[in-house]
């Protein structure tokens, strides 16, 4: 199922859940065209962050994408601080959270490379094309590398529009 | 994006400046309308748009009969 990125970072914003959105979701935010079914944020790994992240994540039944049905799993907040990145699904569609974003760095340098955007009347933190440029050639992998194409349009359109967003 | 902006924009991706990355992006197979396009929107209207190519391209997905 599509993941319903509105009640999602709604979600994150009603329980102050320190987040940047990143990946597809943040592509698309920035003008690109990707369609991609999930949202990715990078959350701050700090203890009442985690808390409050799990706590509003709780009544939606986040479980461990692609384990074992029979796993056992409990997204609370001393498993959240002993791991870094998680990819669940939730009654609200695949969420991939992760404390760390590659070729950029945790919450605080990701969170630098990020702009606010307004969606649905609520201010987000997403991540930059300059970011999203950056993370996807670090990443490397060819799904990421395609990406950089488009992107890069995308930034050098905006900036000969002399446009911010 | 006024409507000279949007010209503009048109104009651009028309005729990219040789060497420049829409020029490479054009040459990729990149579609540059769908990018202008999408200035076009806000950012919420980009969420929207995507919300609903994706919940379309899943109904697709699932409509795919099985192969026997």
């Amino acid at each position: 199922m599509a993941a319903n990125f509105g009640k999602l970072l709604a979600l994150f914003s009603d329980a102050n859940v320190e987040i940047v959105v990143i990946g597809g979701v943040a592509m698309n935010a920035q003008g690109s065209a990707y369609v991609t079914f999930d949202l990715d944020v990078c959350y701050k790994h700090t203890k009442e962050n985690i808390a409050r992240m799990c706590d509003a994540l709780a009544p939606h039944q986040p479980r461990l994408r692609g384990a074992p049905e029979n796993l056992p799993f409990r997204l609370d907040a001393d498993t959240v601080k002993r791991g870094l990145n998680f990819t669940l699904i939730t009654s609200l569609g695949d969420l991939d959270l992760l404390g760390e974003v590659t070729g950029i760095g945790s919450y605080d340098a990701v969170l630098q490379t990020s702009e606010l955007r307004e969606i649905d009347g609520k201010e987000y933190p997403v991540l930059s094309l300059t970011g999203l440029i950056q993370s996807k050639r670090a990443a490397g992998r060819k799904k990421d590398l395609n990406a950089l194409p488009e992107l890069e349009a995308l930034r050098d359109l905006k900036e000969r529009m002399g446009r911010k967003e | 994006m006024t409507s000279a902006e949007h010209d503009r924009a048109i104009a651009l991706i028309a005729n990219p400046p040789a060497g420049s990355k829409l020029a490479a992006a054009k040459e990729y197979g990149v579609d540059l309308t769908l990018l202008v396009e999408n200035l076009r929107l806000t950012t919420t209207e980009r969420l929207r748009k995507l919300q609903s190519a994706a919940e379309f391209l899943e109904k697709v997905r699932h409509s795919v009969p099985q192969v026997r």
